[in-house]
């Protein structure tokens, strides 16, 4: 494998990307996702429907919507951070709906007789407590955007999926087993990662 | 509980940042999905880059049609195209055989048409061929296509997609030369079509004539002998807003064009197909024409 | 914030999807300072009554004031600020230290670093928790017992007019159940703080109340103090409850009660 070696930088600035593309659209995901999650935790009737609409998108095959957003929006960075927004939504929105729900109803309880706003129950008792729930919902939504983004290879967004694109066209096998690795590596060091971080704050 | 409020800021704010760092102007250069397209294309963006301007590459974009509704919807600045995929695929124009007097027409035609811009073409031609292995056309005694059209339903040939399709592929050649009603047309790979040759899976092949392959197994390219094709000569197309924006591309990248030769393009060819990375290979090209 | 009285005024509570009324037609008074306990078995109301106080619960018809005022005419957030609140099951923020925990409700009022560390350490103090031990213990590191305690801290931080407790020593065994029912009387009798407390345990009820409020059905049996409890009982079920006619229980409850005071 001396393709990894003597091309590391490249592959490192690509896996960089690659990283960036992912944690940007989860950070713009969870601006949605969060409000979506909260307000299905508070209706459960109307968060069936909001849960179930995202796990509607979610079975979209990702090469399928790639395609559709490419005619909205364009070649490069946009499609891809788009799709992977998309695809993040029910990961997210069900883990902390999931995760406000099961907090303790005494804590609950105690928060809305000693004072709290809902919105200060929200920030300082409901949401701490359902942290370790929705980071592990984090974690299988990066798992997924890891290897939902390599499709950018295909609309010139960048990132690893590049390597391996290009690595099937010019039938390159060392650029493809490196993007593919270097992915994985990506991947597990994301879910080690999130995982310490579950348990650092598990209470 | 503070510590974990104050780490979701840093989280948003840093996501801000990074998605602005994405809008920079840069010139945006596609390739199609084949490896010269690809290495042109890299020659393309490395001479631009080493004159100073950004350039975010979009290679691998998919097929002529593709690439092209990329260069009009904006999503690209410029790419190579050939003047006979041009003249055929996209302007449906009769065929032409003088080099200057089609590159002429298609470049008018894409400035009247599409607002694009075609600069100093290249001397290699890539044009299109069949190709048979050096043992079959002694064994059948076929040099020409005008031998082989009326006996194609004899042989298998390995393509890919587009050829099946597009106006001077397998169409044109039934109108222009009659036959070549093949016994099985089958679709590949673009680089996977000579190992089916070669392993013995087909007996003809649709080739670039500037394939590395040719040289390097030593294939008989069949002679054109009605003259179906016209000359592919590669050259960057480019959109009126980049050249008007950006006017030193048009410099940079003639300076480039003429050094791309028939030889050249083979042997570049060649380098992928052995392994070696495209970025490489054309930062070896364009330090080799600028000492 | 000095102990303020509480009037409820014909309250009905109905919860949706019920036929019956949880409280039917309570009219009850409260005295400032008082110790009133809402004794009965479950069902019989006494906690939605309690709830109606600091409008966890809102009721269909009637009035609750509490200080002269109308509770629903107040903002139910600061209301609630101004009201300690302890349930059984306590609800100590997991994710919280024993400080934070005891500090929510003067950290929601606004008060100074200084002052809210010093009301920590003070309460501490008063619930026998050593403040340099106990500040950054979690709940979980907590026995049940130290965590009610905890739990009686939290509710009067932000010195409250009035407490409302829902079985606080429900869920501790007796022994320590003592010990709880002791500090409580101990703390509320140096705040003055107008307390409302729910129990279904007659003793706890004989033992901690200036006034017992019997309830049964969602309606008053009888409200008075023990002693008359013991005397004279309103009906045959009060009767019953408080053993009324068995001498020896009498006595040792009596006996019980001044041990506490």
């Amino acid at each position: 494998m001396t393709y990894a070696v003597t091309h590391f930088g490249k592959i490192a600035w690509l896996t960089l990307a690659h990283a960036e593309l992912v944690f940007v659209s989860l950070a713009a995901a969870s601006l949605i996702a969060v409000p979506l999650g909260v307000w299905a935790a508070r209706r459960p009737h109307a968060g069936v429907w909001i849960l179930g609409t995202l796990g509607a998108l979610y079975t979209i095959p990702s090469l399928a919507l790639l395609a559709l957003l490419v005619q909205a929006v364009g070649l490069g960075f946009s499609p891809i951070f788009a799709a992977l927004v998309v695809y993040a939504q029910f990961m997210l929105a069900r883990s902390v709906a999931v995760g406000i729900r099961g907090v303790d109803p005494a804590q609950r309880d105690a928060a809305n007789g000693l004072g709290m706003s809902p919105m200060q129950r929200l920030v300082r008792v409901e949401f701490p407590l359902a942290l370790p729930i929705v980071l592990s919902g984090v974690r299988v939504a990066a798992i997924a955007a890891i290897a939902i983004a390599t499709l950018g290879g295909y609309v010139g967004g960048g990132g690893l999926g590049a390597l391996i694109f290009n690595g099937l066209t010019l039938h390159q096998p060392a650029m493809i087993v490196s993007g593919s690795i270097a992915a994985s590596v990506l991947a597990i060091l994301t879910d080690g990662t999130l995982r310490f971080a579950e348990r650092a704050v598990r209470t | 509980m503070s510590v974990s409020r104050r780490a979701a800021l840093a989280y948003l704010a840093g996501a801000a940042a990074l998605s602005a760092c994405g809008t920079r102007k840069n010139i945006r250069v596609g390739s199609k999905n084949f490896t010269e397209s690809f290495v042109i294309a890299e020659i393309y963006s490395q001479a631009l880059e080493r004159s100073g301007l950004p350039v975010d590459r979009r290679f691998n974009l998919g097929s002529t049609q593709i690439a092209l509704a990329a260069m009009r919807r904006g999503d690209i600045d410029l790419y190579p195209e050939y003047t006979g995929t041009a003249a055929i695929d996209v302007l449906h124009l009769p065929p032409m055989h003088d080099p200057i007097q089609l590159y002429r027409t298609v470049a008018r035609e894409f400035a009247q048409r599409y607002d694009l811009f075609w600069l100093t073409p290249s001397p290699m031609n890539d044009s299109q061929g069949l190709a048979v292995t050096s043992d079959f056309a002694k064994r059948e005694r076929i040099e020409t296509l005008s031998q082989l059209a009326p006996v194609a339903s004899r042989f298998r040939l390995a393509t890919i997609q587009e050829f099946v399709v597009r106006p001077d592929g397998i169409p044109g050649l039934q109108k222009l030369y009659g036959g070549f009603q093949f016994r099985e047309v089958r679709t590949y790979d673009i680089a996977l079509k000579y190992r089916a040759l070669l392993e013995g899976k087909a007996d003809v092949a649709s080739a670039f004539t500037t394939d590395g392959a040719i040289a390097v197994d030593r294939l008989t390219v069949l002679r054109d002998d009605r003259k179906l094709w016209p000359p592919y000569n590669v050259a960057p197309v480019v959109r009126k807003q980049t050249l008007q924006t950006q006017p030193h591309v048009a410099r940079i990248l003639d300076r480039v064009s003429p050094a791309i030769t028939d030889t050249v393009a083979r042997q570049m060819n060649a380098a992928v197909e052995s392994g070696q990375d495209p970025s490489d290979i054309a930062a070896a090209f364009l330090k080799g024409i600028s000492a | 914030m000095s102990a303020a009285d509480i009037l409820f005024e014909d309250v009905r509570v109905r919860y949706p999807g019920s036929e019956t009324f949880a409280v039917d037609g309570v009219t009850l008074p409260v005295e400032a300072g008082e110790l009133v306990v809402l004794l009965g078995p479950s069902g019989c109301g006494k906690s939605t009554l309690l709830r109606t106080v600091n409008r966890l619960v809102t009721p269909q018809s009637g009035r609750v004031l509490v200080g002269d005022k109308d509770v629903a005419s107040l903002d139910a957030v600061e209301l609630r600020r101004s009201i300690g609140y302890a349930i059984q099951a306590v609800g100590l923020f997991a994710h919280m230290t024993v400080a934070e925990n005891v500090a929510i409700v003067p950290t929601l009022l606004g008060w100074s670093r200084a002052d809210i560390d010093a009301r920590v350490d003070e309460l501490l103090l008063l619930i026998d928790l050593a403040p340099q031990t106990f500040r950054n213990r979690r709940p979980r590191e907590l026995s049940g017992g130290q965590a009610q305690r905890v739990g009686v801290a939290r509710a009067i931080a932000g010195k409250p007019g009035v407490l409302l407790m829902d079985e606080p020593f429900g869920a501790v065994d007796a022994i320590v159940r003592q010990s709880l029912q002791r500090e409580l009387v101990r703390i509320v009798r140096t705040l003055k703080t107008t307390t409302l407390f729910v129990t279904h345990d007659v003793s706890e009820a004989l033992l901690l109340a200036d006034r017992v409020v019997v309830m049964r059905e969602g309606r008053v049996e009888q409200s008075a103090s023990p002693d008359e409890l013991l005397d004279a009982p309103a009906t045959q079920y009060v009767r019953d409850l408080v053993r009324a006619g068995d001498d020896v229980y009498r006595r040792y409850y009596l006996h019980l009660r001044d041990e506490l005071r």
